[in-house]
């Protein structure tokens, strides 16, 4: 007894030191009621603290930056117009490093304090917080647009998939680019979610259309094409469609071009990057290449595109300009539709806009994304409509949006 | 035929890109005993700086600015860290060099961010044509300079006193030392050579038909690990053997993947590092490296 009363003296001392540094007022700490709307972790009468897990020192940090940019600037805007359910959205940005450790790390110290996360940027960063995030209910925006992202209830993704971008990129090539039944096309692609799940889309678009597919299997150290382009033309491809990065994207077009072989390429979302008109391959990319994008370009005259432009304009007159602009704007309009749904259900606890994320259809961005995403079916793409854009040196951004489209292969496409 | 030719023009004009990587791992090895893996970052640095300083000095002086400054950076490391180590063992040495890799790296990338940097080259997308087949001006220019300069390596280790200088310290360090040779002389010599090679290498990397400077060029220059070790440790005309081994067999695999299906897709990836392992279970001192002497 005499042993055990110090140490519950020093237990109740450490017990009172702890409460005594948390800088969290009891009433705000949510948990309860306040007017109609249930509240839970991060949402406080007067705010709602959401957070951005994104690679400001790593191999993305340059486009990262561009999108934590405009996401300020958006919410600074929604708040001044008086906010989400009547309060203030408060945005932590912290930065992984492109290191899925990190984010873990992160994601632990933030998710006491927010109620949903904006963004996880990066495939492995995202891979290693999503299963945690929806163990604790929580909203994840915009993580890219792999498939395999697809199977977590509280991911929100922010157009059509890899491998509805890999469908249509076949059904644009036949139905508009008049590639005929009987061809052979290459799919050059990164081993991983990305790459794979582009090549899954090609490959039952092919299937469909009576095309053969050549795939050739790359890595990110492969920053010169030859070998791989010069085995396409031997074998006799009609067009290319490349899931990688803008550097293969050069490579790939330039070798071609040297090589006399005029077919069309066509890239998956991230594979093209404006500083790429700057290099020698620039003749070639503006001969022939094509994007497919999940998101509206930033040269796109919808009036959500020209909204997400002119915000980032006057928030950083010199940055960087590209589908980046519109696609953070986008991700930050999604989210506040579901915490408006949250709202108006009257539960903006973090399973309540889980829930409210499940309820989300016909949802309409003014252009950014294809009109009418449909959250409510797990594991389904939320569109099969995708953005077809063709680089040109006349358009903002090296990319001139040519249509929308949805083809017949996209829409047959089942994920497994 | 003329797309065999192709395919092994290709690997044969990026495998001597591929040696002259290979060739500066070998001379650091030689000259401190350092398995240099900071050597990815220095070839970045060194196209970096060409990339960067050539708008407003032209290509050519660029060039020149990219070698001082990837040689200096190789000088600098050998006189800060690998000469102050207090335990100098290959192991120590080697970690070391890792973390120097990942400072170097973080700083390039963050300064590259997500952007290509143009290169400038002169030649830009140029190509050569000849019986049927195009190679990029570029890597045939690659691929003479790399025959110049191994020629040169050849000259200074054979035929002059630093050369052989570097030899004798390779060979045995400390009674090198003690016949007059100054370990720290031919030390920086050789880190400044290999960031000489680098530096070139990293011209000839980044120019068509890859696209320009990217933080992923790092990465390429590891391609060049299989390249060294299989040509022998020690061994300069092993690394270069090494480099064209591997940039032929790379692109043979990949030119005919369509007949190799069996193999699994993207073997052509691996390929590099299944031939090291062959070469290494028939010789384990490499193709030229020099068998160690084992007293029994």
């Amino acid at each position: 007894m005499t042993k055990t009363r110090p140490a519950l003296v020093a237990a109740a001392a450490c017990l009172f030191a702890v409460t005594a540094c948390s800088t969290t007022e009891p009433e705000s700490a949510g948990g309860g009621g306040s007017g109609d709307v249930e509240t839970g972790t991060g949402v406080t009468d007067s705010a709602i603290s959401i957070g951005v897990l994104t690679d400001l020192s790593g191999p993305f940090a340059a486009g990262a930056a561009v999108q934590v940019t405009e996401f300020q600037a958006y919410w600074d805007q929604v708040n001044a117009d008086g906010g989400v359910c009547g309060r203030d959205v408060e945005m932590q940005v912290q930065d992984h490093a492109y290191d899925p450790q990190k984010a873990v790390s992160l994601y632990r110290s933030m998710s006491s304090d927010i109620v949903a996360l904006q963004q996880v940027l990066g495939g492995p960063t995202s891979a290693a917080v999503l299963p945690l995030a929806e163990q604790d209910s929580v909203y994840v925006g915009g993580v890219g647009w792999a498939s395999t992202a697809l199977g977590y209830a509280n991911n929100q993704l922010p157009g059509a998939s890899y491998s509805i971008q890999g469908a249509n990129a076949v059904d644009y090539l036949v139905d508009e680019l008049g590639i005929e039944e009987g061809s052979s096309i290459g799919v050059v692609y990164y081993v991983g979610d990305y790459g794979a799940d582009a090549l899954a889309g090609a490959q039952h678009a092919a299937e469909e259309r009576g095309l053969t597919v050549i795939p050739q299997e790359i890595t990110p150290a492969t920053t010169d094409l030859s070998a791989q382009a010069s085995a396409l033309v031997q074998e006799g491809a009609s067009a290319v469609i490349l899931g990688a990065a803008p550097t293969q994207l050069a490579s790939l077009a330039g070798v071609l071009g040297s090589q006399g072989a005029d077919i069309p390429i066509v890239g998956m979302n991230p594979t093209f990057n404006p500083a790429l008109l700057n290099t020698p391959a620039a003749d070639a990319l503006l001969a022939n290449t094509y994007s497919i994008l999940s998101v509206a370009p930033y040269a796109s005259d919808e009036p959500g595109v020209q909204e997400a432009n002119a915000l980032y304009a006057e928030a950083d007159p010199d940055g960087a300009t590209g589908w980046e602009v519109p696609l953070a704007y986008g991700q930050a309009e999604l989210l506040k539709n579901v915490l408006e749904r949250a709202c108006d259900a009257g539960d903006l606890t973090p399973e309540g806009v889980v829930t409210a994320l499940g309820s989300a259809d016909d949802v309409d961005t003014e252009g950014i994304f294809p009109d009418g995403l449909d959250f409510t079916q797990p594991g389904e793409s939320p569109t099969r409509t995708v953005f077809v854009t063709k680089v040109s040196d006349t358009a903002e951004a090296g990319l001139e949006l040519l249509d929308t489209f949805e083809g017949p292969s996209a829409k047959s496409y089942t994920f497994g | 035929m003329s797309y065999f030719l192709t395919q092994v023009l290709n690997g044969l004009s990026f495998g001597l890109v591929l040696s002259l990587i290979a060739a500066g791992f070998a001379i650091v090895f030689t000259s401190t005993g350092v398995l240099n893996f900071a050597h990815g970052s220095v070839v970045l640095l060194g196209a970096y700086l060409v990339a960067v300083t050539q708008p407003t000095i032209g290509f050519w002086p660029a060039v020149l600015v990219g070698i001082a400054g990837a040689a200096g950076v190789g000088v600098l490391i050998n006189a800060l860290l690998v000469r102050n180590l207090a335990d100098p063992n290959p192991g120590t040495a080697a970690i070391l060099m890792l973390g120097v890799d990942i400072l170097l790296l973080t700083e390039l990338t963050r300064r590259i961010g997500n952007r290509v940097l143009p290169l400038g080259a002169p030649w830009g997308a140029d190509t050569v044509r000849f019986a049927g087949i195009a190679l990029p001006t570029g890597r045939v220019l690659a691929a003479v300079l790399a025959i110049v300069v191994f020629a040169g390596l050849w000259f200074l280790f054979a035929r002059t006193r630093m050369g052989v200088g570097m030899r004798a310290a390779a060979a045995d360090g400390p009674t090198a030392s003690l016949m007059g040779i100054q370990l720290a002389r031919t030390g920086a010599t050789g880190w400044a050579l290999a960031g000489v090679l680098a530096a070139l290498a990293g011209v000839f990397l980044t120019s068509f038909p890859a696209p320009g400077i990217a933080p992923t060029v790092a990465l390429s220059a590891f391609l060049a690990i299989p390249a060294w070790v299989l040509g022998g440790f020690d061994s300069v005309p092993g690394a270069v053997l090494g480099g064209l081994l591997v940039g032929l067999v790379t692109a043979l695999t990949v030119g005919y993947e369509s007949h190799l299906t069996f193999l699994g897709s993207g073997f052509g990836d691996v390929v590099p590092y299944v031939l090291m392992i062959i070469v290494l279970l028939v010789r384990p001192q490499g193709l030229l490296g020099s068998k160690e002497a084992v007293r029994v």
